[in-house]
């Protein structure tokens, strides 16, 4: 099928696909599954490749049943973004989830939320992010929180209530969901994301810089900027789903408005509840986007705002 | 014949649940247990029956000007006593229907079949729109309850099934996902019974043209 791609001139044309991107984020989440599964174990290893089978599977599905496409269409034209949904919900789930949890959460992920919707780029809110919500509302402490202690490094909690830097920046000892815990394999993903003109490094900065902001004025304390972002799921929410395209806003400043309210929200969010909001944050934050794109709507090429015109053309009478 | 389509209206071509939209709110929020849809349902088909034959018989008394006012303190009557009734005899549905009884009086079902139905048709039609459209209500909310208990507690009608349960069904979230649910499901089927109707009515057209049938 042709796309009809409807934006303002110029039109520049690169030879970015979806499926090139998708593949180059998939590159950019391996360190984080690989440091997943050498902290968790092989139920780590498990749990992601449920939820991988699971989305894939799901949009196989509905395209061969619900669509009527023939198998060698599907094959022809599979961007990989229910790949990269199904490895991030994974990454999103407790080592301990039973194995139903993945199984449900990649169907309603990229059945309800993005297949229903319309398939890529309809998506109402980031699938992944809403499979792990539908998870957390269903199922509880069975995939998140009552984490696993990782194999590594293990370190009972009552010992030393704030791990130190250096452990919550490599993950070990640090108890969280699969992909969440190593920081380093996270941030080095986003670099190679950076690299490849993916995303924008701007971004994922923003949002991780004002949430931990927010949080110490919150707290009116700032030795816990650094600790703050290093824990939870910050890095793996601002780096990967947050910068989802088709649910961020279409100009620079709407995305600088975007990432800088998530901010505010996740650090006031984690100072009222104490616990972690990322998810929710990102939920809520993706349903805006319609609203700031409306009200911050892209400029065409070499417009002037009217006032100016109105303004320049009197001074030039007057002068 | 008459009555047959008044029949249909209420419990599928006019569904006030699922067709028309009307009284989403007790809607979403009592179809956690598909009890609740048979005791919602129930009450609101007792007060959309009495107040229907009521109105229609009060249609041509009733001042075009004031006519709102009085729908609603006929309605507020009945809803009072099946509040008391349910109070006396049947405290736990009472209980577990909680405000959305009181809330009867300004349900939209009601005073929509009270403007749009009632106050237009003689009192036999009133009655049975009154007991239909109350039927079609409460077959669609114990439809969405048993779905919502099924999945989310994994019993229905408070039988247990079995130990699985997903918590997103009982929540608001999953009465709003539910609800659409249904809609697209009972669109899908309606436009399936429309198309093979319309079928039927045209070979049934072309065969008393060939003056096969003559009783269309």
């Amino acid at each position: 099928m042709e796309r009809l791609i409807i934006s303002n001139t110029p039109h520049v044309r690169g030879n970015a696909s979806t499926r090139r991107i998708m593949i180059d984020v998939l590159i950019a989440l391996s360190p984080a599954a690989v440091a997943g599964v050498v902290f968790f174990g092989w139920r780590a290893a498990l749990v992601m490749a449920i939820a991988l089978l699971s989305s894939v599977g799901t949009e196989v599905l509905y395209r061969l049943f619900v669509k009527k496409e023939d198998i060698k269409r599907i094959t022809a034209t599979y961007d990989f973004t229910s790949t990269v949904t199904g490895l991030l919900l994974g990454l999103n789930l407790g080592s301990q989830s039973p194995w139903y949890a993945p199984l449900l959460g990649g169907i309603f992920a990229v059945g309800v939320v993005k297949m229903l919707f319309g398939g890529t780029g309809k998506n109402f809110v980031n699938p992944a992010i809403a499979g792990r919500v539908f998870l957390m509302m269903s199922f509880g402490t069975a995939v998140s929180g009552g984490w696993l202690a990782p194999s590594i490094g293990a370190i009972a909690p009552s010992e030393s209530a704030v791990p130190s830097l250096v452990d919550l920046l490599i993950g070990t000892g640090i108890a969280g969901s699969i992909g969440e815990t190593s920081k380093l394999c996270l941030l080095a993903g986003g670099a190679y994301l950076v690299i490849r003109g993916v995303i924008d490094w701007k971004y994922p900065t923003i949002y991780i810089l004002v949430a931990g902001l927010t949080l110490s004025l919150y707290k009116l304390d700032f030795s816990i900027f650094l600790p703050s972002i290093l824990s939870g799921g910050l890095m793996l929410g601002a780096i990967f789903m947050a910068t989802d395209y088709v649910t961020t806003p279409n100009t620079m400043l709407g995305n600088i408005v975007y990432f800088a309210v998530l901010g505010v929200l996740t650090g006031l969010f984690r100072g009222i509840t104490g616990g972690e909001s990322v998810s929710y944050c990102i939920l809520l934050m993706n349903i805006t986007v319609p609203l700031i794109d409306r009200f911050i709507a892209p400029k065409p090429f070499g417009y002037v705002k009217p006032e100016k015109k109105a303004k320049a053309a009197k001074e030039g009478n007057n002068g | 014949m008459r009555a047959k389509d008044i029949a249909l209206d209420g419990l599928f071509r006019q569904n006030p649940t699922l067709k028309l939209v009307l009284g989403t709110c007790p809607t979403l929020a009592l179809t956690t247990l598909a009890m609740n849809g048979i005791g919602m349902g129930l009450a609101v088909t007792f007060v959309l029956t009495c107040s229907n034959v009521i109105i229609s018989l009060l249609r041509n008394v009733i001042p075009q000007k004031v006519r709102i006012p009085a729908y609603i303190l006929i309605i507020a009557t009945f809803v009072t006593i099946i509040r008391m009734l349910l109070n006396k005899f049947l405290p736990d549905i009472s209980a577990s229907l909680g405000t959305y009884l009181p809330l009867i009086v300004v349900n939209c079902i009601i005073l929509g079949r009270a403007e749009a139905f009632a106050s237009k048709n003689p009192v036999g039609a009133a009655c049975l729109d009154g007991i239909f459209m109350g039927l079609g209500f409460m077959a669609a909310l114990t439809l969405m309850g048993a779905f919502r208990e099924i999945l989310g507690s994994g019993s229905v009608f408070g039988v247990k099934l079995w130990d699985f349960s997903i918590g997103f069904f009982t929540q608001p979230a999953g009465a709003l996902f539910t609800y659409a649910m249904f809609i697209a499901v009972y669109s899908m089927i309606y436009s399936a019974v429309v198309a093979r109707k319309k079928k039927s009515a045209d070979t049934s057209e072309d065969r008393s043209e060939k003056g096969v049938t003559a009783d269309v």
